[in-house]
């Protein structure tokens, strides 16, 4: 024990007086950086043993979380599910090299929560389902639907960890300097057996302790970035707002600020933060279609929708999200602070062209932050994402053996043989996102937004519908999953076979008027216009006990 | 009324004052909603005009003489080339293909400018380019001095390429015409307006409408009497 304990001081003051850090800070990549790699584990097993501690003794104990957290509590864990790779590292990304365009996803992944809470949380809590699929099923009475609405949980899931796995890989690939590949190969593999041993622990618990880990260690560099470089640093949310209008008109050298030998000094850059700017190759169109796809999607994800189980009344599924996007918007107030003073930092040639998606640990690095700290933010984005992918992974899996397998193909199958389906689709998940991430299709935000485009063309509608509308039926469901399906596999046919470098015919205009990442702004539309008119069409009639239920139970009406 | 008529669900046909009071609420927040996202971001697509650079004027007012009259002033060719530093000077915005035009038209220009004793060692000597084009070693001169190791390429020919010479003016316009109004303009909290709307405006409002929406229900329930099922 004496030992031990010896061990471990040494540790802690080697972690603390930066020793292990040393090299990583004058030098962006390329080899093992043993501090952030160290903290790294010991997060990932605080977490796992935080899962032991609070581990759910059943299957409905583990997804509802027992009902009994508080609506703080759940809007911790909404946002710490939230907050994933694409937040952290994505956004930043984009911003950076996009400028104004990047914005669209700062609104758009925050704006969908207004959408979310006044047309859904409080109703979905009183519906009472467990799962997105379930819902979908029982209210078009339709064990069909139910085998789509799974499959297209699963497939959402797959595409949303396609850009998760993506920032693993590079945060993996800084903190052990190896090739992105093996990078991607590694982290998988860690991802992957973090999610077997974690799959049915304590998920809410360590979700609500992820997100003060996530956002401490994002938020810490802030601080020392705005005060190092002269900026308000009371608030680095809004001190950097003069930075925004220094890269706008410039930066001339000469004020003492340098930063690794390089001058903190940028020549005029108004393309940073004009809106659209014809440098970007963004339009406005694009910025609108990208903020309207991903609010929609946000309201149709079904790990977002699955949280508002967890909460004990309807009331509190609505407080949860007012809390939920609290939380979320501390990090999205903040990630542009670091696409700004990326863009200033690496504005000197002899940095080099750096990887967009790890601008947010660049930034900190170009910046000469105490290593701690830079190795802090690493652990933090890989927290980022290792608590949404294997949130991903478990509803993927729970998809396939519980919505698909149980429900729909073996109905008589054994607890045991659900759990070894829901192992199984867990592995074969993780290693065809992993062969998709190796692929490098685009950005980690871009990726995550065709999970968003695809939500809000499917499963959105029907929420949105089923909620609203009781005249929305069976015959409606499958029409409006129709139109919105054609929508989504057009995009992704031209996206995939573009990728491949075949051109189909109007690849251009399809590009871009259907792009992969905001093809929900027709598709979603679409398919409510499709759902709504073959329910006119259609004589038939939503069974009168799901009216009544949704009526009753659902909407509060005291039908005399 | 039959049955399915008493239990029908329809958003804009609410059958209880309550649902009526809730749907009322959720128009009203939805139309602050999109008109404070959609609503601001069409009148920014109204107001905006292209607005040039300064940058932009300086090139225009020596293109393309430089290029066609050898004679040309040497204050006009200096001006020409830190036209073109000052768009490489963007650094990641600009397109690696866009960078090599602009490379070629900065060499071009530098060499053309050197008497023929420093030719030779135009490229291997940028302070010699920093004097050629008659920067100095503070304010924006120094960044892009820092830029001249990286930008000079070697010089194939002693005139401009016709490719070269096409496409330069669209590049230069490309990267310094902005969307420029009185919304990007005005400054608040040191940001300019828009994007201070748009990165934290937005999001305030957001949280602040989710935070009206639930304290609203919270107390339309309790005046409808309405105890929701757990």
């Amino acid at each position: 024990m004496k030992k031990l304990n010896i061990i471990l001081y040494t540790l802690l003051f080697t972690l603390f007086t930066g020793n292990l850090f040393a090299q990583s800070a004058s030098q962006l990549e390329g080899e093992l950086k043993l501090g952030p790699a160290i903290i790294l584990i010991v997060l990932l097993l605080t977490f796992i043993l935080v899962g032991v501690f609070n581990r759910a003794k059943d299957t409905k104990t583990y997804w509802a979380a027992g009902r009994k957290i508080s609506p703080v509590g759940a809007g911790m864990a909404i946002a710490s599910n939230w907050m994933s790779a694409a937040s952290f590292l994505g956004m930043a990304a984009i911003m950076y090299g996009s400028g104004y365009h990047g914005l669209s996803y700062v609104v758009g992944w925050t704006g969908g929560y207004v959408l979310l809470l006044i047309l859904m949380a409080g109703q979905i809590r009183r519906y009472g389902k467990y799962t997105a699929a379930d819902f979908i099923g029982d209210r078009y009475y339709s064990q069909g639907l139910r085998g789509v609405g799974a499959v297209l949980a699963i497939f959402i899931s797959f595409s949303y960890c396609v850009g998760q796995f993506a920032g693993i890989g590079l945060m993996f690939q800084w903190i052990l300097g190896i090739d992105y590949v093996w990078a991607v190969i590694i982290g998988a593999s860690v991802v992957l057996t973090y999610t077997l041993i974690s799959g049915m622990l304590g998920v809410t618990k360590n979700m609500q302790i992820q997100y003060v880990i996530i956002i401490i260690s994002f938020i810490i560099p802030l601080f020392i970035l705005t005060y190092k470089f002269g900026y308000f640093a009371w608030l680095p949310q809004v001190g950097y707002g003069q930075a925004i209008s220094d890269i706008v008109n410039g930066i001339a050298p000469g004020g003492g600020i340098t930063s690794m030998g390089h001058d903190f000094a940028i020549l005029p850059s108004p393309e940073f933060a004009m809106p659209w700017d014809p440098a970007t190759g963004q339009t406005a169109f694009q910025w609108l279609a990208i903020c309207f796809s991903l609010m929609i999607g946000t309201a149709g994800l079904p790990h977002v929708i699955q949280r508002f189980y967890v909460v004990p009344r309807a009331k509190d599924a609505r407080w949860s999200v007012v809390w939920g996007l609290f939380f979320i918007c501390i990090l999205y107030w903040s990630a542009p602070v670091y696409s700004a003073f990326g863009k200033i930092l690496s504005s000197n040639p002899e940095v080099g062209k750096l990887s967009k998606d790890a601008i947010v640990v660049y930034t900190a690095q170009l910046a000469d932050l105490y290593p701690l700290v830079i190795g802090f933010l690493a652990a933090g984005a890989v927290s980022a994402a290792f608590s949404t992918v294997s949130g991903l992974l478990v509803a993927g899996a729970s998809a396939f053996s519980h919505d698909l397998y149980f429900n729909v193909i073996n109905p008589k199958a054994t607890e045991k043989n659900q759990m070894l389906m829901a192992r199984v689709g867990t592995i074969l998940m993780a290693a065809g996102v992993a062969i998709i991430a190796l692929m490098k299709l685009g950005l980690i935000a871009q990726l995550v937004a065709v999970a968003f485009s695809l939500a809000g063309c499917t499963i959105f509608p029907l929420f949105l519908l089923g909620i609203w509308w009781s005249g929305s039926n069976r015959t409606g469901a499958w029409a409006g999953l129709l139109a919105g399906g054609s929508v989504a596999t057009v995009t992704l046919v031209y996206f995939i076979t573009g990728k491949f470098g075949v051109t189909l015919p109007y690849h251009e205009f399809i590009n871009y008027y259907l792009n992969a990442w905001y093809f929900a702004w027709l598709g979603a539309p679409l398919a409510i216009f499709a759902n709504i008119v073959a329910s006119k069409l259609s004589k038939e009639k939503t069974p009168i006990e799901i009216k009544k239920f949704l009526a009753e139970k659902v909407h509060n009406y005291k039908v005399v | 009324m039959t049955e399915h008529e008493k239990y029908e669900v329809n958003f804009f046909k609410p059958l209880s004052e309550h649902a009526k009071a809730n749907t009322k609420l959720i128009s009203r927040l939805a139309i602050i909603w999109a008109v404070a996202v959609f609503g601001f971001h069409f009148l920014l697509i109204i107001v905006t005009t292209p607005t040039p650079e300064q940058t932009l004027n300086d090139f225009n007012s020596v293109w393309p003489q430089v290029v066609d009259d050898t004679s040309a002033p040497v204050e006009s060719k200096q001006l020409f080339a830190k036209s073109i530093l000052m768009v490489l000077g963007k650094n990641i915005a600009v397109k690696d293909n866009h960078k090599t035009v602009l490379k070629d038209a900065l060499s071009w220009s530098v060499y053309n400018m050197q008497p023929d004793s420093i030719k030779p060692f135009y490229k291997s000597e940028p302070n010699n380019a920093a004097m050629t084009i008659g920067l100095g070693a503070e304010g924006f001169d120094k960044i892009m001095r820092d830029l001249l190791p990286s930008s000079l390429v070697k010089v194939a020919n002693s005139s401009l390429s016709n490719d070269s010479k096409k496409a330069l003016p669209e590049i230069m316009n490309l990267y310094l015409i902005h969307n420029q109004s009185f919304l990007t303009d005005f400054k608040f909290l040191g940001f300019p307006f828009h994007y201070w709307y748009t990165a934290q405006f937005l999001l305030i409002l957001f949280v602040l409408l989710c935070l009206y929406y639930a304290l609203s229900i919270d107390r339309m329930n309790k005046e409808y009497d309405f105890v929701e099922e757990t």
